[in-house]
């Protein structure tokens, strides 16, 4: 009987898959929550493949799967994958319809799983990784995560034994996750950039978390993410078995240290910190998962990161750049602003992170912003701020609080109206600061600010 | 002025140290004490202007009351003398009888607040919130500006709008109703039995409303500069654009289309 209803419920998600496709919804999660309303053990019953990845934290999860599922296609392999649907139960639920046959067969060796880090108690119970990479754990929606304390101590209790974790150990908080579970550490012995005050407005690993001391920083990234010691009673980072070394911004490579002291140089994709953290941690899996070095390297030669998170396009002086910036959540949004603003040439700046399904449903809650180092804008090259949206007011406020005169903020009620406001004076770099749920939106205003730009072109 | 912070380095989440930065900014002459989990706080010195907590973690919650169960006696006096206090978030219940989790006692606090915290382990309640304060007696409802007006351009002592949001695990029980802060119009009141939030004891004040709670609040804050930190006449910082974004919110969560709860 139990078998049977997982069948239906397998059936009923094809077909629903079907439907959606002839009627032309988009529904990336709804064949998973047929298959678990029919049949609410669904995850646990399908087949698994032998083995099973997964990518969770709080920043760039996203990017290092897609980074992760991207290796494994350039070597040849088709992995299961939920990059089309959601990280919670239901799109994974979504992925293992797609990924079995409608006997129950399943088409993948392996799995290369996006999971939520809040949802690990509907996901762990059923899929229970070999490996589960955490990238990071920071803030992020305030209403929904809590803090990231209170993630760790949620995949601390769901953790299943079994896995095996790469963890990265510049973050005290991911570290310690799951302490009595099989690990490996990667992080950055030391960049160019770094500090040992925090710059941050949030740094949540302040105190010693053995004996609640104020903890010292070597080597501090950003926010809480460096290395550190405990001057009180000697706790400090963990030593890395993967470390990456002298990164070369101009060749765009890295070197990373194993355990056993070989060193060997790999390309970066992308030079913001956030990413370099990435390609470490994709080549920790890898290693992990027995890839030669040189194998490696030749892979990441041929990948790139999906440009729905950073593209640029060029417009005689103008350059457009998409930068996604997550909506509600601070600490990837001083991320985005740190890298923006630490980039040289004279810039303007769409602000237009609002969460639009919260502002549908209720209204957003904005206390994220005041966690956000808007301070990062207020430098000379960033020659105009417009804030748009529905919670353009409370941007403009927090620009102010951070000390921007308002000659550098303009307004615009509507996103579409933002590109009229830009001043397009010279050679400028325009970025469009994006949330998750207005890409599309993004790209429209794209669109408009090439419309604008060739407009004023014409006019002069 | 002296503002004494307790333990930003652990009672900083979502934002509410942001008021901090605000008071600053409207109050330039006021310094900022930070006081630390294993310092003596300023005021078992001296009566701080001031004393301000905002959210921590669980953990946070138990360093905490460890952190100033020695100073407990002195806590107790320093309300009693009227010094003020400002607790957002869940510093208050730093402050209370306990704290229970899904029925298990956590922590003995400091019974300084006559309830009890409760609250689930997983469960987030989450709503905006929309309330009234009503001030006292003889105090002008808003705080007059420097132009003679109050807040909201009215004058007279009219209750005070009050928005903002509420995130948390549980609520506080007790028999709270004489020493309400807040009346609730919308959104979550200190439990869900009663329509108070908040409570005040003599110039203690304690909301569970986080973040930036005296930004998006320009009028109460004028009324708690010029009445409770007695700063009469204090021009707020940013207040046109503070002004706009309260309104704004005020009438957005006035309409009854608006959800509340998330």
């Amino acid at each position: 009987m139990k078998r049977l209803r997982f069948y239906l419920a397998l059936w009923a998600a094809k077909l629903s898959i079907i439907a959606l496709k002839i009627t032309r919804h988009n529904g990336t999660n709804f064949p998973g929550i047929v298959a678990l309303k029919i049949c609410p053990d669904f995850l646990w019953q399908v087949k698994k493949p032998a083995r099973v990845i997964g990518i969770t934290g709080t920043n760039g999860k996203t990017t290092v799967c897609n980074l992760a599922i991207d290796m494994f296609k350039a070597d040849g392999i088709a992995v299961l994958n939920n990059s089309l649907g959601s990280n919670i139960h239901t799109g994974l639920a979504t992925s293992f319809v797609l990924g079995t046959g409608i006997f129950g067969g399943l088409k993948y060796d392996t799995a290369v799983l996006e999971m939520d880090e809040r949802s690990a108690p509907l996901t762990f119970p059923a899929i229970k990784p070999d490996w589960l990479l955490i990238n990071n754990l920071t803030r992020d929606s305030i209403m929904r995560n809590g803090h990231p304390e209170y993630i760790a101590r949620i995949l601390t209790e769901e953790m299943p034994s079994a896995t095996k974790l790469l963890l990265n150990g510049d973050d005290l908080i991911a570290s310690s996750i799951a302490p009595d579970n099989e690990r490996k550490y990667f992080g950055i012995k030391s960049l160019d950039t770094d500090v040992t005050d925090c710059i941050n407005l949030v740094n949540d690993l302040r105190i010693c978390p053995r004996c609640s001391s104020l903890l010292k920083y070597t080597q501090r990234r950003y926010h809480h993410i460096g290395k550190a010691y405990c001057p009180t009673c000697g706790f400090k980072s963990p030593q890395c078995d993967y470390e990456g070394q002298n990164a070369d911004l101009e060749q765009m490579t890295i070197e990373i240290a194993e355990r056993d002291g070989s060193v060997f140089c790999y390309r970066l994709l992308n030079d913001s910190v956030f990413n370099i953290y990435n390609v470490v941690a994709i080549v920790a899996l890898f290693r992990e998962l027995c890839y030669s070095r040189e194998r490696i390297a030749e892979l990441l030669q041929k990948i790139e990161i999906v440009k729905s998170r950073f593209d640029v396009k060029e417009l005689g002086d103008f350059r457009i750049i998409k930068q996604m910036s997550k909506d509600r959540n601070s600490l990837g949004t001083s991320r985005a602003f740190d890298y923006v603003s630490g980039r040289p040439g004279d810039k303007e700046l769409i602000l237009m992170m609002n969460n639009l399904s919260d502002s549908r449903h209720w209204s957003e809650n904005v206390c994220w912003l005041y966690d956000a180092d808007f301070e990062f804008l207020n430098r000379e090259n960033i020659k105009n701020i417009v804030v748009t949206g529905p919670r353009a007011k409370d941007y403009y406020l927090r620009l102010k609080m951070a000390g921007i005169d308002d000659s550098r903020i303009s307004f615009a009620e509507h996103e579409l109206d933002a590109p009229g406001k830009l001043k397009l004076a010279g050679k400028t770099d325009i970025y469009i600061l994006y949330g998750t749920d207005s890409i599309t939106l993004c790209n429209q205003v794209a669109a408009r600010i090439e419309n604008e730009i060739r407009e004023r072109g014409e006019r002069a | 002025m002296k503002i004494e912070v307790l333990f930003p380095e652990i009672c900083n989440l979502y934002g509410d140290l942001a008021n901090v930065r605000y008071l600053k900014a409207c109050l330039p002459e006021a310094e900022i004490v930070e006081t630390s989990l294993k310092d003596e706080p300023l005021f078992a010195r001296e009566r701080p202007d001031l004393i301000y907590m905002g959210t921590t973690t669980e953990r946070g919650q138990l360093l905490a009351i460890e952190a100033l169960r020695p100073y407990r006696e002195m806590l107790e006096a320093a309300i009693e003398e009227g010094v003020n206090f400002l607790l957002t978030g869940n510093a208050g219940e730093i402050f209370a009888r306990e704290i229970v989790e899904e029925g298990e006692k956590v922590a003995d606090g400091l019974c300084l607040l006559d309830f009890s915290a409760r609250r689930k382990a997983r469960k987030r309640y989450n709503s905006l919130y929309l309330g009234e304060f009503i001030p006292p007696e003889g105090a002008s409802a808003a705080g007059e500006n420097a132009a003679g007006e109050n807040a909201a351009g009215a004058s007279g002592s009219e209750p005070l709008k009050i928005v903002g949001f509420k995130t948390v695990f549980g609520f506080g029980y007790g028999d709270l109703a004489d020493q309400a802060l807040f009346t609730t119009e919308r959104g979550y009141a200190m439990n869900p039995d009663v329509k108070y939030e908040g409570i005040r004891r003599g110039n203690l004040f304690f909301t569970y409303i986080i973040g930036p709670f005296l930004i998006l609040n320009p009028p109460f804050t004028r009324w708690f500069i010029a009445h409770v930190l007695g700063k009469t006449g204090t021009e707020l910082a940013y207040e046109e654009a503070a002004m706009d974004a309260y309104l704004t919110r005020l009438k957005e969560y006035s309409d009854p289309n608006t959800g509340f709860t998330y």
